[in-house]
């Protein structure tokens, strides 16, 4: 087996973008999955911290916070090249780290996010007079009246209509955002036809689901011409077209850069010289493989992916390299009473603390790999999901981690 | 590897997150089917009579695309394919499926008649041209793959090899064995070039994985306990057993024991190889011959997905890559769709055409050489879809040790 530059473990929005970022720097890269990663199940979008202007708001944060070693303008750099490779791919991503942009989601609710896609940008939405929403038959999760009924909480002074399109979805299994996307792909007519007998202006608005294809930007570019109204798509439920179109962006970057993707491939255990990795163990049904890396980027997520494992109660471990977690001791710090509370869950607080080149540290703040780096939700010190980073913590810290 | 990797155990990790779906180049294509995660880990293990069958249990391919995309290390393709032979206790094989079950069995008939295989071959033309195949439900638009004039096991005895103290057991499968024997003869070419003397063992059967996805299991079971007591009689005395197939790879190191559950399905599994997974072992040991003939030639390679279910890597682009001049470029175009025999069925040809669209139209660009696969069947696909006839990568290797 060829010896790798570097050698990226995971699949997610982080692994991906580490990946792309080595390799638009003339690195030889291999990419080691196991499982499709994320995106599938996710929105697309890019949210970088809760704050009206969230450049601003990492500032403020502690030292330890993720955000801070990798400093802003990584963070800033790492957003621009998130935005070249979805517009390779023709899926142009709007937004800018110092505003947020309004989405809609699946229920009709507002959720602010730094980086968007182009189709779900709803900055314009207060603008308008009247807002469509398009129900489609035969459409699972996703209800118009539900998400008219709360959406007039925000835009009370609009007018609401509800509209129900069928485009010959039925026929089949049930039909998810997915299969609607997968259909209308080459057959944006349909779509665009019924779009057209609204009669809307361009005072106007029409939200849909995610439908518009699942690669690039094509389906939409069929319809939006022939309508004078903008039209937006809201989140939805897994597997989403949003998150599927950003996978697809990603991958084939990677195959275009001759990044080497393994599929299936369950790294077990590092092959270490000193304090430096020099090649990873892969374990398939049989026996195990050794792939050879200068240098290797963990990217295996945190407890929900299975980046961080914990056995026992209070010994969270990181399976592959067997390097310490960092994890809020005792019972009354581990969760919140409640799911939803003001503050975040200590769980969700665990993970690998590194220092400034994101080279895992051990208590005492010692290195324990030099060209190791720790990106994406296996970093610990934060709850990503209460302070709504998870998206810009991973492609920084995987562009800072793949420049190193 | 613990028993608890049997399929039947690895459906309750499920969290029905629906990564299979997104995944499943059979969803992609048809709106029937509704998909690995619904049929398998869901009603596989919640359905509540002998009577309650999933009826899209038939669109599933077996490719192992959902197996692949599961975060969670669920055999869903698997899963399916028990059920399949659940549902197949309680109901009659459809005269299709029995044929394209069996090919082993037909290619054995047809040797024992003087001329069997050139009458043979001759009647598939006329079958074809006379819509037999449509109505036995085959798809009538293919060919079927033709038989050689010898197979390769009786071919091998002609084969002159210096015996040597390092010997290998070569699997053919059944399509290396009655169809393209010159596949076999390339890797026996191969493996002596790097000191190894070739065996073969007339007591294998077929690997099973047409029985498996047609609901057979009863007789895969048959085949699999012939072929893991031979290949642990193998592993026994020192020697090793290697596939230039896949698929019949992939069965014998993971499936059987997936299906199955038996520990010494396990042991057996050790003894197997890919070709070039064995080759890339000698490689990285320093004992792969490197005295190669430059080729210059470029190959875009249409990787199997039962070679990308076995986490080994891409040995046999890295080994071609030895040869001067070759450059192989990966088609990255997803599944063929032909998955063994399921785009041989009349009712599935379709579905199997629009999943290979993609890989069609990428070959179709003809900015290459040759095209290069490792399974018989995608090559089939390839030359059904494109005309352009497909080769094994280690007919390539064997050309460079002239």
């Amino acid at each position: 087996m060829k010896i790798s530059d570097l050698i990226v473990i995971g699949g997610g929005l982080a692994g991906l973008m580490s990946a792309a970022v080595a390799a638009s720097r003339g690195k030889k890269v291999t990419l080691l999955t196991y499982g499709s990663g994320s995106l599938p199940l996710a929105s697309g979008t890019i949210d970088f911290l809760n704050a009206e202007a969230p450049d601003a708001a990492i500032k403020n944060l502690p030292a330890h916070h993720p955000y801070k070693k990798i400093g802003l303008k990584n963070i800033d750099a790492a957003a621009k090249f998130f935005c070249e490779v979805t517009a390779q791919d023709n899926l142009p991503y709007n937004g800018r780290l110092s505003a947020q942009i309004p989405v809609v989601t699946a229920v009709g609710t507002l959720k602010y996010s730094a980086l968007v896609p182009e189709s779900m940008d709803a900055s314009r939405l207060a603008s308008k007079k009247k807002i469509f929403v398009a129900g489609i038959k035969g459409l699972k999760d996703f209800y118009a009246k539900m998400l008219v009924d709360n959406l007039k909480k925000y835009f009370s002074d609009k007018t609401f209509e509800i509209v129900n399109l069928d485009l010959e979805l039925l026929g089949g299994r049930d039909i998810t955002s997915m299969d609607a996307a997968q259909i209308l792909t080459g057959n944006e007519q349909i779509l665009a036809d019924g779009l057209k007998k609204l009669n809307a202006t361009e005072d106007d608005a029409i939200i849909i689901p995610p439908i518009l294809g699942l690669e690039g930007n094509s389906s939409r570019a069929e319809v939006k011409p022939q309508l004078r109204a903008e039209i937006f798509e809201t989140t939805c439920l897994p597997p989403s077209p949003p998150g599927i179109r950003l996978q697809r962006a990603f991958i084939k970057y990677l195959q275009k850069s001759g990044v080497r993707i393994f599929e299936n491939s369950k790294v077990v255990r590092g092959i270490f010289d000193g304090k430096k990795i020099s090649g990873v163990v892969v374990e398939n049904a049989v026996r195990e493989k050794i792939f050879p890396a200068r240098k290797v980027i963990l990217a295996t997520g945190g407890f929900y992916s299975g980046g961080i494992t914990m056995r026992e109660f209070e010994n969270p471990k990181e399976p592959i390299f067997d390097i310490p977690v960092f994890f809020p001791m005792g019972e009354n710090n581990w969760s919140n009473k409640n799911l939803f509370e003001n503050r975040p869950q200590g769980f969700s607080m665990t993970g690998i603390f590194t220092n400034e080149n994101l080279n895992p540290i051990d208590e005492d703040g010692k290195v324990l790999f030099e060209n190791l780096h720790v990106v994406g939700a296996n970093l610990g010190g934060s709850d990503f999901i209460f302070e709504r980073s998870a998206g810009g913590v991973a492609i920084s810290s995987a562009y800072k981690g793949a420049i190193l | 590897m613990s028993d608890t990797t049997k399929a039947i155990f690895t459906g309750d990790r499920c969290l029905s997150c629906t990564s299979c779906m997104a995944n499943c180049p059979v969803m992609a294509a048809v709106k029937e089917y509704r998909g690995p995660k619904l049929v398998a880990p869901a009603h596989g293990r919640m359905h509540f009579s002998q009577e309650d069958v999933e009826a899209t249990l038939e669109f599933c391919s077996n490719c192992k695309s959902c197996d692949r995309a599961c975060p969670s290390g669920v055999a869903v393709s698997t899963l399916n394919m028990l059920q399949r032979a659940e549902y197949y206790k309680k109901h009659e094989h459809l005269r299709s499926e029995d044929m394209l079950a069996h090919g082993e069995r037909m290619a054995n008939l047809i040797r024992k008649i003087p001329f069997g295989a050139t009458f043979s071959n001759i009647g598939m033309e006329f079958g074809k041209a006379l819509g037999v195949f449509s109505a036995l439900g085959l798809a009538g638009e293919r060919n079927m793959p033709a038989y050689a004039s010898t197979p390769f096991k009786d071919l091998f005895g002609r084969i002159k090899q210096t015996p040597t103290g390092k010997k290998i057991v070569l699997f053919t499968g059944c399509y290396i064995n009655d169809n393209e024997p010159q596949v076999g003869e390339a890797f026996v070419k191969v493996f002596n070039a790097n000191g190894y003397e070739v065996l073969i063992d007339k007591g294998f059967n077929c690997c099973g994985s047409p029985l498996v996805v047609t609901g057979f299991l009863d007789e895969a079971r048959q085949h699999a306990d012939n072929n893991v007591a031979r290949i642990l009689d193998w592993k026994k005395k020192g020697i090793p057993v290697v596939t230039p197939c896949t698929s019949c790879s992939l069965m014998l190191k993971e499936e059987y024991h997936e299906l199955f559950g038996e520990h010494e399905m396990h042991e057996a599994a050790e003894n197997v190889y890919d070709a070039f997974e064995f080759l890339e072992i000698l490689q990285e040991r320093g004992e792969f011959n490197e005295n190669l003939k430059p080729l210059n030639q470029k190959f875009l390679y249409h990787v199997p997905c039962h070679l990308k279910s076995q986490a080994i890597g891409l040995p046999a682009q890295n080994i071609l890559e030895e040869i001067g001049g070759v450059k192989v470029q990966t088609a990255d175009a997803g599944c063929c769709g032909i998955s063994g025999n399921y785009g041989f069925r009349k009712d599935k040809y379709n579905i199997s055409m629009k999943i290979g669209a993609k890989l069609f139209e990428r070959v179709k660009r003809k900015d290459f050489d040759k095209v290069i696969s490792d399974c018989g069947t995608c090559r089939m696909q390839i030359h059904h879809g494109t005309e352009i006839k497909p080769v094994h990568p280690i007919e390539i290797l064997a050309a460079a040790y002239d």
